[in-house]
């Protein structure tokens, strides 16, 4: 800590799915926060952010929920970290609309029963991570780089989109995570599905949407030579690692009629296609391993595809 | 007492829409001093400037209010129909209740209430009108072409055909612009070099033409009829009058890779070069960014070589000022491309697309370079990563066009066109090549425009995909194509070779710079804005400078030449007077009254104000007063504001009629 300058310190909302399927990156968040000695305090009360299903069903409703919830964290000292994609874009979407909209914005204040926090600065932590603790300070902050790691970082599709919500980077071709990955010593892959949908919530309605999109992901990330990818989004991690085994039952041997070419001759020298497994990361849990943290409390227990063997071949664990 | 005569228009409906017009006469009718007043359907027409001069005679009018739209549309029109009836023209003054209310209102009520106070006021304004001679100045019958591309050279080849001088500037070191780019045309397909570079050669060889390329637009200054143009000449490192285009420098500059401009960056040029061959004139000219000699000063080789001695390092740009009577613009467009957007841009880039970042995916333009047979492939159609032929290409069009999100809410016109003709060159070379078309819609007006799209569809079989590209990525050695076909409804992916983006016509770098200087005005692109869209498509608000082709909005070849033939025809009108009238709206000054400040001089932007001495009749100095130079004066009345001693005043405009329009309020 620089003396003189002020600990840098959070409010924070993480979200439903930081408590259920997500709890890795919860756990992950507050134990990379703690490791960087950044505040971090759990707004109060919160509830849900009322997510894909709520803006599709009642808009009044989505917005006063997400408006409900940044007047509650109007409560907590310091911007608001939020870690989860999806809330993210809920949170600042409401920002945006209801600036925009003065009925609206009349008409949730009687919802909620009082002021919608509009100005209640919202963060997501990469932001946080890469622009307000720096990756300068972050680099030197790294005990264990995580060297030779090559990562595919992944952005989905709400992170950036539509690009006068979020604000975070250039909507269609970010390099924040990028950045990110470089400062923790880790190599970020290029490659090309780096925005593309995983299907999202039809991984519930349908799941053959979800197969589809999530395997090309997967695909090209491995043709991309990442050893892994990495997330924002508990619902991007739940699509790519929960379904993997799915979904090469369902796709088994890479397409050939996508894929012919290179795995059948050029790259692979008429080789078996490449099925590796990619365990899928959340950014907080990468940042938290290469700040020294313990890998027992990082959560790496609770995914499906098992990220240790990738991890001990790195000697990261 | 004054006898003021007012008729109020309906226009149509445009302002009894909104305005209850006969109300409006009634009123104006009982404002002490008219003497008439009446609604008619269409003021402007022949009834209704008949009804006018009838007026004026039957009820002995002094003044006359015409109650319509803007003074900008029809002010000439009633102040001659009022001369015509023998009034002074300046006597007949127009109220704009259409812009300044019916189209810009929806309450019927309040605004037949401000229309009647428009025409309350503008009453007073008549009241206490003078009448004024209009003032004449000559004409210098020379005229300035500003852009040497097809719209340019046509223009100037047509006044020079008249019989007047004219002077060509071109930015780049050859006349010749887009058009001697493209490989062959839509929808006849025709060799593009072979109709433009005769052309080109006109240019020079016309006694009545003087080319100055490499050169741009420093100043302008002065008016209609007699403007003062400052030219800069770039330093071309080449004296023209010496060289004899024999191109031994080019053969022997040792620097020989650097990105030829005309070929897209895909074919290489030395740093002492003309752009092209066939360039017009064929003198070359020193890159001094990428020449040895200027960057290190070790090299010279090209002044070695040089038989007549015409290489020299050390010259420097030169101006002249050039005194024309009329102006051309024909600037031209620049194509958009895919890059990050800059910072502070309206305009969002493709990231979609890689920004630009996959060797293989190229523009129309730099297509036309692969197809013509003076490009950096000699006419084979081969990718630029490896040099392959491409077996399946994409065309998509519309990129950056028609696109709001992404900042540009324009068709660019000649897309659809030029994609149907890719298709068909493509065809014509690969055989066996498949062409894919990404379309919204296919615009084809144009004389045998749909022929030839149904032709590129119909016997060239290119496969047309309504729908647009969501993303683009590459895989291998292919281009991932995803997109939508809307009819069947369907997501498509195609794995293409090389993918031809069709984007978006925008003005030239520049051309909001340009404007400023020629005082001429400009829409949100930077498009230059022509004085009435559709009855003064050629002439700009400023009176004297002309515009032709895509300069003023995205257009083809046979518009652009069609453009450059009238504004020519514009430029001869004008030439065809020897000395031109103009508007007597012109500030005066009270030289009893001026002390002489000169704070008129300070904020005049037409530098009309000059310094005048009073002498006595022995000639000694009693002092300086301000002398507003009438030919010169814009009109803007800026000075009447300045003035302090009040001593200064605008014809029209005077301090009186304003006072007397607002004390009507």
């Amino acid at each position: 800590m620089t003396p003189g300058k002020k600990r840098l310190s959070y409010s924070y909302y993480p979200g439903c799915s930081l408590h259920a399927s997500g709890r890795e990156y919860d756990i992950s968040t507050r134990a990379l926060f703690k490791a960087l000695n950044v505040g971090l305090k759990e707004v109060p009360d919160w509830f849900c952010c009322g997510a894909t299903p709520a803006h599709n069903v009642d808009e009044l409703l989505s917005l006063s929920l997400c408006a409900k919830n940044l007047s509650l964290a109007e409560e907590v000292e310091g911007d608001l970290a939020v870690a989860c994609a999806a809330c993210f874009s809920r949170l600042k979407t409401t920002q945006h609309h209801l600036k925009e909209d003065d009925t609206k914005r009349k008409q949730v204040e009687v919802a909620i029963d009082g002021p919608a926090a509009l100005n209640k600065p919202v963060k997501h932590i990469l932001e946080i991570l890469a622009r307000e603790f720096g990756l300068a300070k972050l680099e030197e902050s790294v005990k264990k780089p995580l060297m030779g790691l090559k990562v595919a970082p992944y952005y989905g599709c709400l992170l950036t989109r539509p690009p006068e919500v979020p604000e975070l980077d250039d909507c269609e071709d970010p390099s924040i995570m990028e950045d990110v990955l470089r400062a923790l010593g880790a190599e970020p892959v290029k490659w090309s599905h780096r925005m593309e949908c995983c299907g999202a919530n039809f991984t519930l309605s349908r799941p053959g949407v979800v197969l589809k999109l999530s395997n090309a992901i997967l695909e090209s990330a491995r043709i991309a030579g990442a050893d892994c990818i990495m997330v924002a989004c508990p619902l991007c991690h739940g699509n790519l690692d929960i379904r993997q085994k799915e979904i090469k039952e369902a796709y088994g041997a890479p397409d050939s009629t996508l894929f012919g070419n290179i795995f059948g001759s050029e790259l692979h020298g008429g080789s078996a296609p490449d099925q590796r497994d990619l365990p899928i990361f959340y950014v907080t849990q990468l940042a938290a391993l290469a700040m020294g943290v313990a890998s027992e409390s990082l959560g790496f227990e609770s995914v499906i595809t098992d990220p240790k063997p990738l991890l001990r071949d790195k000697q990261l664990l | 007492m004054s006898r003021i005569g007012v008729f109020v228009c309906h226009c149509g409906e445009n302002i009894s829409r909104t305005v209850d017009v006969e109300q409006v006469a009634k009123a104006a009718g009982e404002i002490p001093g008219v003497a008439f007043s009446c609604d008619y359907k269409y003021m402007c027409s022949d009834p209704g400037q008949t009804l006018l001069k009838k007026a004026v005679a039957e009820h002995k009018l002094d003044g006359v209010l015409v109650a319509a739209c803007s003074p900008r549309m029809h002010e000439k029109t009633f102040r001659k129909a009022a001369e015509a009836a023998g009034l002074n023209p300046y006597l007949c003054e127009m109220a704009n209740i259409r812009e300044h209310c019916s189209w810009v209102h929806e309450d019927r009520d309040m605004a037949t209430a401000k229309a009647k106070d428009i025409v309350k006021l503008m009453v007073e304004r008549v009241r206490k009108g003078k009448s004024l001679a209009p003032i004449t100045v000559p004409v210098t019958k020379r005229a300035l072409v500003i852009g040497g591309g097809i719209a340019g050279i046509q223009a100037a080849l047509d006044i020079a055909d008249a019989g007047h001088r004219v002077v060509l500037v071109e930015r780049e070191p050859s006349i010749g612009g887009h058009m001697a780019q493209l490989s062959e045309t839509f929808p006849t397909l025709d060799c593009s070099q072979c109709i433009m570079t005769p052309k080109m050669v006109d240019v020079a060889n016309h006694p009545n033409i003087t080319l100055f390329t490499y050169s741009e637009i420093e100043k302008v200054d002065g008016y209609i009829g007699n403007f003062q143009v400052t030219v800069k000449h770039k330093a071309r490192s080449v004296d023209e009058s010496k060289c004899t285009g024999c191109g031994i420098c080019m053969t022997k500059c040792p620097k020989k890779k650097i990105p030829n401009e005309f070929d897209q960056g895909h074919g290489m040029r030395p740093a002492i070069y003309v752009p092209f061959p066939q360039a017009v004139p064929n003198t070359p000219v020193i890159d001094r960014e990428n020449c040895t000699m200027f960057q290190s000063g070790k090299c010279g080789v090209c002044a070695k070589v040089c038989g007549p001695g015409a290489v020299d390092y050390e010259q420097k740009d030169t101006f002249t000022v050039e005194d024309v009577g009329a102006i051309v613009v024909a600037t031209g467009f620049k194509l958009y491309t895919i890059d990050r957007k800059p910072e502070g841009s309206p305009i969002q880039g493709y990231g979609e697309f890689g920004y630009g970042t996959i060797p293989d995916i190229i523009d129309g333009m730099t297509f036309e370079r692969l197809a013509s047979a003076s490009g950096p492939t000699g006419g084979k159609i081969l990718r630029p990563s490896d040099g392959k032929e491409p077996k399946q290409v994409v065309f998509i069009q519309c990129v950056g066009s028609r696109a709001r999100e992404k900042g540009i809410s324009y068709c660019s016109k000649v897309c659809c066109m030029y994609t149907a003709k890719h298709t068909m060159l493509y065809h014509h070379k690969v055989h066996d090549g498949q062409a894919y078309v990404f379309f919204m819609d296919a615009r084809t007006p144009g004389k045998g425009y749909d022929e030839f799209w149904r032709r590129a569809v119909e016997e060239e079989e290119a496969v047309y995909i309504r729908g647009m590209v969501s993303r683009m990525y590459q895989r291998g050695d292919k281009i991932v194509v995803m997109g939508s076909d809307i009819q069947v409804g369907v997501q498509v992916e195609i794995e293409a070779d090389l993918v031809v983006l069709a984007t978006a016509v925008q003005p030239q770098d520049g051309a909001d710079l340009l404007a400023q200087k020629l005082g001429i005005s400009y829409d949100k692109y930077n498009f230059y804005s022509e004085a009435h869209a559709k009855l003064k498509p050629v002439e700009c608000a400023t009176a004297g400078i002309y515009l032709a082709g895509a300069c003023q909005g995205p257009k083809d070849i046979p518009d652009t030449v069609s453009q450059a033939s009238a504004a020519a025809a514009k430029v001869m009108t004008l030439f065809a007077k020897d000395k031109l009238e103009r508007d007597p709206v012109v500030a005066k000054v009270n030289e009893k009254y001026c002390v002489g400040c000169f704070a008129c001089k300070k904020v005049c932007a037409y530098g009309a104000i000059e310094e005048k001495e009073i002498r006595d009749r022995q000639g000694n100095l009693i002092k300086k007063v301000a002398y507003v130079n009438p030919g010169v004066c814009g009109g803007c009345g800026t000075c009447q504001a300045t003035c302090p001693s009040k001593s200064i005043e605008l014809d029209g405009y005077t301090d009186e009629q304003i006072m007397a329009m607002i004390e009507a309020l």
